[in-house]
C-alpha cells in the first residue's frame, strides 16, 4: 500500500543510505531528522515515523530522540531562524538589546512564534563558541558576528528581498560553513573558500 | 565462575564473580534501596539511590547497582556517608513528587514511601512550587500514567526496549523536564504493557481496570497459576470481598521469569460480572441441582456418537480425568471437541523445558505466532537473543514482531509447507555448528499445517543437529488433555445432543443438535431455549491442576471462596457421573488427583500433596531515620 509521503523520495533514499556510515546503524537517525527538518522545516510525526520506517527503527525511539535535543523542532518555525546567543559574552556586549530590537525587527513577541509572513522565527541559545566576536548570533546555518542592531536589520531586510526566499542548498551536515564578515574586521586566518550566502 | 570474598557491613558474604553490591547485599538480608535498578534489566545507574561505601575504593559514595563485587571489598551500607548520600537522593526524588499518596493505587505497596520512611529524612524542606503535569493520562485501555509521581527510573522503558524489544514507550524532553510518553501519544499496543505496571517502583504507572478499587492492605492475595493460555505463568490474585480485583505477576524462573502478559493480567473481569450464573435452570426455570443433572443426563445417556462434548481451553487435569471416566463409561462414543487446541499430537517423549531456551544457541521458531499464541514463550526467546546472543531462525507466512531484532532469519514459509523449510534447514549456515544446544519451537500454523508430517520434520531436524523439541501448545490444558484422551477435534455437526462444558461452541451450537446442556458461567444468546444450565465456576474459584506446555503441572489456588449454590466442577461431574449410572463417589479433590496420578504417568505429579503455599521473602529492614 503506497500512501502518499511527507518527505520525498530522493531523501529518503538519501536516509537510507545513512546507517552505513556507522558501527551502530540506529546511530543515523540524528542526521536523518537533520534532514527531514532541513526539507519540512519541523518534525511532524509523520515525518518521524517515515524517518523511522527508513532506518529500520520504532517511530517511539525516534520521538524520544527529537524531544531530546532542541535544535529539532517539533512546531512549526520560521523559513529563516535567528539563533540569538544569550551566554556571558555575548549579553555583556549587549545581545539582551539586539534579541529586543530583533523581535521588533521580525514583529514577534516571544522566541518560537513564527512571523506573519512565516519567514521568520528565533530563538534565545546558549554558547556557540565564537566569543571572541560578541554579539553573535546564527542564522540558518551561518554565523554573523560583531551584531548591531544595524546588522540585525539587513540580516532580516536581506531575507525579506525574494532573492534570498530560495532555501540554503548546503547539507546540514557540513555545518562548519565559513563565517561572514564585514571588510576590515578579516582576520590573519582567512577562511579559504569564500560560499556566497544564498 | 570463581567465587569472591567480601564483607558487607560486618557481614561476610560469598558470591559469584560478577555479582552487583546490591544483590550480593540480598542475601546476608541487608537491603540497598534501589529504583532504577531491577534484577531482570541490565543495571544503569540512573536514581542513584543504591550509594553505598566502600573500600578499596574512591573516597566517595558509589551506586551498588552497578557496581561488581571485589576480592577483599569492604561494603559499608551504614556509614555517615552512605547513609547521608542516600537520604539527600531521596529528599531529590521528593523535590516534585506530589503529596497525593491517600489517593494513588500504589500507596502501601509504594517502594518510595517505603524507601522514604526506611531511609529518608522524616521531614521535607521543600514549600516551592511543584513540577506539574496533565494528570492522569491513558497510555492505553489498562494503563494510566501519571508523571507527576515519576521518578525517572526508566524501568518501563528499558523493559520495554530491552525485554520486549518494542520502542512504543519512551523518554521525552531532557533534564528535569523529561518526561514518559508513548509514540506521539498513541495508545500502547502491546501484549507485554501491563508488566510496566509492577514494575514501576512509584505510582507513575497504575492499572486503569484496578484504579480506585481497592487499597493493597484490604485485600488478601493467593498464589495461582494463569489460565489463558498453556505457558502456565505463575500470578498472584487479588481478593477483596468475594471479588476478584487484580492479577499481578509472579516469579518462576522456570516458567515466566516474573512476566505475564496482557490477557492474563487484565482479562478478569467476568469472575465479578453481575450477571454471571449462579443457579441451575431447567428451560430457563430455577431447578435444583438433583433435578438439572437428572435432566442432563436423559438428555445425553445412551446418545453414542450422537452425542458432542465440547471441553473449554482451560479444563482442569480433574476434570479432563473425570470425563475420560465418563467416555470410557456412559457416554462412550461421544465426539469431543476442545477449544483453541492445536493439532500438535501428545508428545512421545520428554519435551524441552521452557528454561532450556535461555542456553540455546540457535532457536528455530516454525508455523507458530508465539507473541499471542504463547507470549511468555515469545520473551523468553528474545531475551536469549538480545542477553545471550543466541541466533533465531523464523519459519512462519506473516511477519511476527521476533523480526525487530534485524538479525533474525525469517524464512516465509507458503502455508502449509512449513515442513518443507524445516527440512531443507539441516545444511543452513547457522545450523552447521551451533556450538551449543539448539531450541527447536513449533506450533501448528493455526491449523494450516499438516502436523505429523511437521512434528516429523521438527524430529529429524533435532536429531540432525542435536535440538530438542518443544511443542508449542495453545489450550490452557492441552497437554493434560492429551495424556488423558480427552483433548478431541472431532466435527460436532450433526450430534443431536450437545454436553457444552465452558463456553459454547467456537463456531456454535451445532443446528441439528435437540438437546443442550450448558455448564457456563455467564448467560449467552440461546441459552434461555437450551434445556439445562449449569452455573459455573471461573479460574478463580476453581480447585485443580493444569499441565502447561512443558508438561509442569502446576496447582490452581482458588482466592474466591465458592459461593453456594455454585458447585466444584469435579462436583458436577461426580454427581453427573452418578446420574448416569457410573460410581464416580469422590468424596473430594485429593482422592481424584491420586487416582489420576495412579492412571496416567504424565500426571504423577497430581500424587504429590500440592507444594504449600510460596513463602515470601524476608521483609529486609533498613536503617531508621538519619
Amino acid at each position: 500500500m503506497k500512501t502518499t509521503s511527507v518527505l520525498s523520495a530522493h531523501l529518503i533514499d538519501e536516509i537510507k543510505a545513512l546507517p552505513a556510515r556507522y558501527p551502530q546503524p540506529r546511530s543515523a537517525v540524528m542526521p536523518a531528522l537533520d534532514l527531514a527538518q532541513e526539507e519540512l522545516g519541523y518534525l511532524t510525526p509523520e515525518a518521524m515515523t517515515e524517518v523511522a520506517t527508513a532506518l529500520q527503527l520504532d517511530a517511539g525511539y525516534v520521538e524520544g530522540v527529537a524531544t531530546f535535543y532542541t535544535l529539532f523542532h517539533l512546531e512549526p518555525i520560521g523559513k529563516h531562524r535567528f539563533y540569538m546567543c544569550t551566554n556571558l559574552s555575548c549579553t555583556l556586549r549587549g545581545a539582551e538589546e539586539l534579541v529586543e530590537h530583533l523581535r521588533g525587527a521580525i514583529g514577534v513577541h516571544e522566541a518560537g512564534e513564527v512571523s506573519k509572513d512565516g519567514l521568520f522565527s528565533y530563538e534565545e541559545v546558549e554558547c556557540m563558541g565564537a566569543c571572541e566576536y560578541a554579539p553573535m548570533c546564527r542564522v540558518d546555518h551561518r554565523y554573523h558576528y560583531d551584531l548591531t542592531a544595524e546588522k540585525v536589520d539587513g540580516l532580516v531586510a536581506e531575507r525579506r528581498s525574494p532573492a534570498a526566499a530560495a532555501p540554503l542548498s548546503s547539507s546540514p551536515l557540513s555545518p562548519t560553513l565559513p563565517p561572514e564578515r564585514g571588510e576590515g574586521d578579516k582576520p590573519k586566518r582567512a577562511p579559504k573558500k569564500k560560499k556566497a550566502d544564498g | 565462575m570463581p567465587d569472591i570474598n567480601l564483607t558487607i557491613d560486618g557481614h561476610k558474604v560469598t558470591v559469584p564473580a560478577g555479582t552487583l553490591i546490591v544483590e550480593a547485599a540480598k542475601t546476608v538480608g541487608i537491603e540497598i534501596p534501589v529504583f532504577c535498578y531491577h534484577h531482570k534489566l541490565d543495571p544503569v545507574g540512573a536514581c542513584r539511590l543504591c550509594l553505598v561505601d566502600f573500600s578499596p575504593g574512591p573516597p566517595r559514595p558509589q551506586t551498588a547497582c552497578t557496581t561488581p563485587v571485589a576480592e577483599g571489598m569492604v561494603v559499608r551500607t551504614q556509614s555517615a556517608m552512605a547513609v547521608q548520600a542516600r537520604a539527600d537522593i531521596l529528599e531529590f526524588e521528593l523535590v516534585n513528587h506530589p503529596l497525593d499518596c491517600p489517593v494513588c493505587d500504589k500507596g502501601g505497596e509504594c517502594p518510595l514511601q517505603d524507601f522514604t520512611f526506611r531511609h529518608g529524612y522524616p521531614t521535607s524542606r521543600i514549600d516551592g512550587p511543584r513540577l506539574h503535569f496533565k494528570k492522569p493520562i491513558p497510555l492505553s485501555e489498562n494503563i494510566a500514567l501519571d508523571r507527576e509521581r515519576c521518578v525517572l527510573c526508566y524501568r518501563c522503558t528499558r523493559y520495554y526496549d530491552e525485554i520486549a524489544w518494542e520502542q512504543e514507550l519512551t523518554v521525552a524532553q531532557r533534564g528535569v523536564q523529561s518526561f514518559i510518553t508513548s509514540q506521539f501519544d498513541q495508545p500502547l499496543q502491546s501484549n507485554f504493557s501491563g508488566n510496566i505496571i509492577d514494575l514501576c517502583p512509584v505510582g507513575a504507572l497504575t492499572s486503569r481496570v484496578w484504579r480506585f478499587e481497592s487499597r493493597p492492605w484490604d485485600m488478601t492475595h493467593t498464589e495461582s497459576v494463569c489460565s489463558k493460555c498453556a505457558v502456565g505463568c505463575n500470578t498472584t490474585m487479588w481478593q477483596r470481598r468475594g471479588q476478584l480485583v487484580r492479577i499481578t505477576s509472579r516469579e518462576n524462573d522456570d516458567i515466566d521469569e516474573g512476566w505475564i502478559c496482557d490477557r492474563g493480567r487484565f482479562d478478569y473481569t467476568d469472575v465479578n460480572e453481575p450477571s454471571r450464573l449462579r443457579t441451575p435452570t431447567i428451560r430457563g426455570a430455577k431447578s435444583t441441582w438433583a433435578d438439572a443433572l437428572a435432566a442432563t443426563a436423559g438428555g445425553i445417556k445412551g446418545k453414542g456418537a450422537k452425542l458432542g462434548i465440547s471441553l473449554p481451553a482451560d479444563l482442569t487435569n480433574e476434570e479432563a480425568f473425570l470425563f475420560r471416566r465418563l467416555l470410557d463409561g456412559p457416554l462412550k462414543g461421544a465426539k469431543v471437541k476442545m477449544h483453541g487446541r492445536t493439532a500438535i499430537p501428545a508428545p512421545a517423549g520428554p519435551t524441552m523445558p521452557i528454561k532450556e531456551i535461555d542456553d540455546a544457541r540457535v532457536i528455530v521458531v516454525v508455523a507458530s505466532d508465539i507473541e499471542n499464541d504463547v507470549p511468555i514463550i515469545d520473551l523468553r526467546v528474545k531475551k536469549a537473543v538480545s542477553k545471550r546472543g543466541a541466533k533465531l531462525i523464523v519459519i512462519y507466512p506473516e511477519g511476527v514482531d521476533l523480526d525487530r531484532n534485524p538479525h533474525t532469519v525469517h524464512i516465509r514459509n507458503a502455508k502449509g509447507a512449513a515442513a518443507e523449510e524445516v527440512r531443507k534447514l539441516s545444511s543452513h549456515e547457522l545450523l552447521q555448528n551451533p556450538g551449543g544446544p539448539v531450541a527447536i519451537l513449533f506450533g501448528d500454523g493455526h491449523g494450516s499445517e499438516d502436523m505429523n508430517d511437521l512434528a516429523s520434520a521438527c524430529g529429524a531436524l533435532a536429531e540432525q543437529v542435536g535440538g530438542k523439541e518443544m511443542p508449542l501448545y495453545r489450550a490452557t490444558n492441552e497437554r493434560g488433555a492429551l495424556a488423558l484422551g480427552v483433548a478431541g477435534w472431532d466435527s460436532l455437526d450433526g450430534v443431536e445432543a450437545l454436553l457444552s462444558w465452558g463456553p459454547p461452541p467456537t463456531a456454535g451450537v451445532p443446528t441439528s443438535v435437540r438437546f443442550l446442556a450448558a455448564w457456563d458461567h455467564l448467560p449467552r444468546d440461546g441459552y434461555d431455549k437450551a434445556a439445562v444450565v449449569l452455573p459455573a465456576t471461573t479460574f478463580a474459584e476453581r480447585q485443580g491442576s493444569y499441565t502447561n506446555l512443558e508438561g509442569t503441572v502446576q496447582f490452581l489456588r482458588p482466592p474466591v471462596a465458592i459461593n453456594p449454590p455454585l458447585k466444584e466442577a469435579w462436583e458436577v461431574l461426580n454427581e453427573l457421573g452418578a446420574a448416569l449410572g457410573l460410581e464416580l463417589d469422590y468424596p473430594g479433590i485429593f482422592p481424584i488427583q491420586r487416582d489420576a496420578a495412579a492412571k496416567t504417568p504424565a500426571l504423577a505429579a497430581l500424587a504429590q500433596t500440592p507444594s504449600p503455599e510460596p513463602v515470601t521473602g524476608p521483609v529486609l529492614v533498613g536503617p531508621a531515620h538519619p
